[in-house]
């Protein structure tokens, strides 16, 4: 599972169950879940599940993992659980068993197997095309439609004048509006946090964030949640370069094709057209390699004029930045949209043709934090977007850069918040030490105080569930 | 409080386990399936071991799979397809070889435009059945009567260097040079920037495969060496080898009571990769038999004749003008056999006169600490 599906897991989990049973019809889209949102545990038990023909007694289940693995063993039963994959049974002597629920239990095997008759893999279309594109051209489209949208949140804050965001669809700017990534103050537009920890990520998990954003106001425009969300699984299991028809989809997923084809993730050479292509940005959407820097040919990409947003990601695939110990920080670009982003946390001074150079300072990090801009964002873009002459050194970057990074963020806030509950007034000590225990396990205390009985956590469910199992097994016992 | 310090420098950005390389090796031995063709036809288990590589493909996004295929008569790639050798300048008919194959090679199942199935599994799929079908019509008679095991030997040097080569390409700072020095020295230092994690699964069939000790055992240390687990899934026959392959790699060793249930034993026993298998408890052969096979006949024997040069073991002592058959060095074993071992008799310790300390042990009659049974 990779950072950017996480956020994809976040909204999965939080849907009712009424909404994964109904996904769970399509077989690409168990496969995508299976293959993208389940930690690796899960997996593991997910599939030795499913060809058992009997289910999962628990015992068993306890017996297979290793007795210091129990907490792995929790955190993948607990997210298998909370999206509803397993189902927890007791047969009559009373001895629970797991089961996988049957609904995707029989679309996983359809996907391993190739049988049944749901075409949700795409229906390729049979159509000679007289013009048909290229994956090249798809790339650079995708990348043009991408960069507009992230130019377009960088641009203005960053101060290069008002001309930006033309090429960017009213839709999509009121969906970034409604995402909460920029807004609208006194005429003028201003990059939020939200919008800066987007501009951050790697293109894969921001296409993610765009997405999850417009399923959540798909049902505003009449769209079903479980529409979109099959359309864009199975768009994550296509081919690039094939065209697919139009034919199977349904009148929701039609509509949102003219929406994807705005952000760049479909390719339609006309808004009637039968057939779309995926581009890039949609066969990655499930998987883990980067969706825009494994541009192949650097001389097909290096010719292209335009707006001078492309000619500088040649150098992307393998990373631009350098940073040395005394941060100083060259990057080998030229892209207006890289030094856009440099210039949010760095002090640039000189510019050539296919170099800026700056220096990170106090005052630079400062002022990034201050507008929302957490020093591991700063880290991680630069480590993620470091030059390959740095990449021989572990870490990437020098450790007196990222510490003073750090020190510098910490100038500003010396306490940190974290939202949740405090567990308070226990009756006895064993059970104030078996729910600590069990929070600790899965992961959701934050802090304790073993004198007087009390911790916080930052999550409530699981423990709600376990006191409940608590209480009626004292139930039975008493 | 200490997670705000900073201490962690290295920026975790990926949490997921590293990519891992299934090797699969099918043994294809025809007359062992013949056998086992009333409750596991081949077929089926070809089909159970797709399922298996689509579930291993969809475990993890960067996993990849390698199927050899162990024949009577040869060992060959089934995935990724073998590519042709580059079409060389014709000699005329100086290899005597005429393109007799030409209309035969083509494809036999191609990837259909199936919008059922999810296409990398399609393509991986539609090879391995092409490369089988080929492999399968490839196959007369003559080779057949040949010999009735199979080269798993030859396989599981296929595998173990198809190993090595992807390990080099994954690696993360795969210059060119790079490969080559990690060629050169195969030592730790190289194993540390490893990201692929590789394991060999060998689907087994044939029995008695102790005519290729010899192979198989430097395969294992090769494997033992580049810390490649081999799993074994036994589904007839009973080879020593094999169970000393697994144990001696950290491997799964499993002989099904029923094989028609294979694909439920390889999604729950095979499956897991070396990162899960770390948190699970995973099946291994119990008792595990460690005789060896003798080089002289391929017999595996329980006791046997080692040379003291270079540790070949022998079945019997009468050995062609007493010469090692391995080293060449001489190794009279028949002397060895005749003679009982000789015991020199222990030389009486000098007593010390100062001290009557030794009062317990008088004379020194005793024989000392470890007594060697002998022969009367």
């Amino acid at each position: 599972m990779s950072a950017s599906s996480s956020q994809a897991l976040e909204y999965l989990e939080q849907l009712p169950v009424q909404t994964h049973r109904k996904l769970y019809e399509q077989p690409s889209t168990v496969l995508a879940i299976f293959r993208c949102m389940l930690p690796q545990m899960a997996k593991t038990i997910v599939m030795a599940m499913l060809y058992m023909p009997t289910p999962f007694p628990a015992g068993g289940l306890d017996a297979w993992f290793r007795p210091e693995a129990t907490k792995v063993k929790k955190e993948a039963l607990y997210i298998l659980e909370k999206l509803h994959i397993t189902v927890l049974t007791q047969d009559a002597s009373r001895q629970s068993a797991c089961s996988l629920y049957s609904g995707f239990a029989k679309s996983l095997r359809q996907a391993l197997e190739g049988s049944g008759s749901h075409r949700s893999f795409g229906v390729p279309s049979n159509k000679p095309e007289p013009n048909k594109v290229s994956i090249q051209f798809l790339d650079e489209y995708a990348q043009r439609q991408w960069e507009n949208i992230l130019f377009y949140m960088v641009g203005s804050t960053v101060g290069f004048g008002s001309s930006v965001g033309q090429e960017v669809g009213k839709g999509t700017k009121s969906l970034l509006e409604a995402g909460d990534f920029v807004r609208m103050s006194h005429g003028k537009m201003n990059i939020t946090r939200t919008g800066f920890s987007f501009v951050l990520q790697d293109t894969n998990a921001q296409v993610w964030s765009l997405l999850i954003e417009y399923l959540r106001h798909a049902s505003q425009l009449g769209m079903s949640e479980t529409d979109v969300l099959n359309f864009l699984f199975m768009l994550g299991s296509l081919e690039l370069g094939q065209d697919y028809s139009t034919d199977t989809l349904s009148p929701t997923q039609k509509q949102m094709l003219e929406d994807l084809t705005a952000f760049g993730i479909v390719y339609r050479s006309s808004k009637t057209s039968s057939t779309f292509y995926p581009t890039r940005l949609a066969v990655t959407l499930t998987s883990d390699s980067g969706a825009l820097s494994t541009t192949t040919d650097p001389l097909a990409t290096g010719g292209a004029s335009g707006p001078g947003l492309r000619s500088g990601r040649d150098a992307t695939a393998t990373g631009f930045i350098i940073v040395e110990t005394n941060y100083r920080l060259y990057a080998y670009t030229s892209s207006l949209l890289q030094i856009a982003v440099l210039s949010l946390f760095t002090h640039l001074t000189t510019r050539f043709p296919n170099l800026v150079s700056g220096k990170l300072t106090r005052a630079s990090i400062s002022r990034a934090v201050r507008t929302g801009i957490s020093s591991d964002q700063i880290i991680s873009y630069l480590s993620a977007h470091c030059h390959s002459q740095m990449q021989k050194t572990t870490p990437f970057l020098p450790e007196t850069v990222t510490d003073q990074i750090r020190l510098w963020e910490m100038e500003g806030e010396r306490v940190v918040t974290s939202n949740g509950y405090l567990m308070k007034e226990f009756p006895s000590e064993k059970e104030y030490r078996d729910v600590v225990r069990y929070a600790e396990d899965v992961g959701v205390l934050v802090w304790k105080d073993d004198a007087n009985r009390r911790f916080f956590i930052n999550g409530i469910e699981q423990i709600q569930g376990f006191l409940k199992r608590e209480a009626e097994k004292r139930k039975q016992r008493g | 409080m200490n997670d705000i310090d900073g201490t962690v420098r290295t920026v975790v950005k990926d949490e997921g386990p590293p990519p891992s390389l299934l090797t699969i090796v099918l043994d294809t031995n025809p007359h062992a399936w013949a056998h086992l063709s009333s409750t596991l036809p081949l077929s089926t288990a070809l089909a159970n071991i797709l399922v298996f590589i689509n579930a291993h493909l969809a475990s993890g996004n960067a996993n990849c799979v390698a199927v050899i295929a162990s024949h009577s008569h040869k060992a060959c790639f089934l995935y990724p397809s073998p590519t042709p050798p580059s079409p060389q300048p014709h000699h005329g008919a100086s290899n005597g070889e005429v393109e007799m194959n030409g209309p035969a090679d083509r494809p036999i199942y191609s990837v259909s435009d199936n919008p059922n199935k999810y296409r990398p599994f399609a393509t991986i799929e539609t090879a391995i059945l092409n490369n089988f079908a080929k492999l399968i019509d490839e196959t007369d008679e003559a080779h057949l009567s040949a010999t009735p095991t199979t080269l798993i030997g030859g396989a599981l040097s296929l595998a173990l260097s198809f190993i090595n080569k992807s390990t080099i390409h994954h690696s993360p700072t795969s210059t060119h040079a790079d490969a080559l020095l990690s060629l050169a020295d195969a030592d730790g230092k190289h194993s540390e920037r490893t990201t692929l994690t590789s394991r060999i699964l060998i689907v087994s069939v044939s029995g008695d495969l102790a005519n290729q000790y010899i192979p198989m055992m430097n395969s294992i240390f090769a494997a033992q060496r580049k810390r490649v687990p081999i799993d074994i899934i036994k589904l007839a026959g009973d080879t020593v080898l094999l169970q000393q392959a697994s144990d001696a790699t950290g491997g799964v060793y499993m002989k099904p009571e029923r094989p028609e249930g294979l694909l439920q034993y390889l999604m729950m026993g095979f499956l897991p990769d070396a990162f899960a298998r770390k948190t699970l408890i995973m099946p291994s052969a119990g008792g595990v038999d460690f005789r060896a096979a003798c080089f002289c006949h391929r017999k595996v024997v329980d006791i046997g004749y080692v040379c003291s040069v270079c540790l070949s073991i022998f079945c019997e002592p009468t050995l062609p003008d007493n010469l090692c058959m391995t080293c060449g060095s001489y190794l009279s074993l028949r002397s060895a056999q005749m003679n009982p071992p000789a015991l020199i008799p222990r030389k009486k310790k000098k007593k010390r006169r100062a001290g009557g300390t030794d009062s317990a042990t008088p004379g020194g009659s005793t024989p000392a600490g470890s007594s060697t049974p002998m022969h009367g």
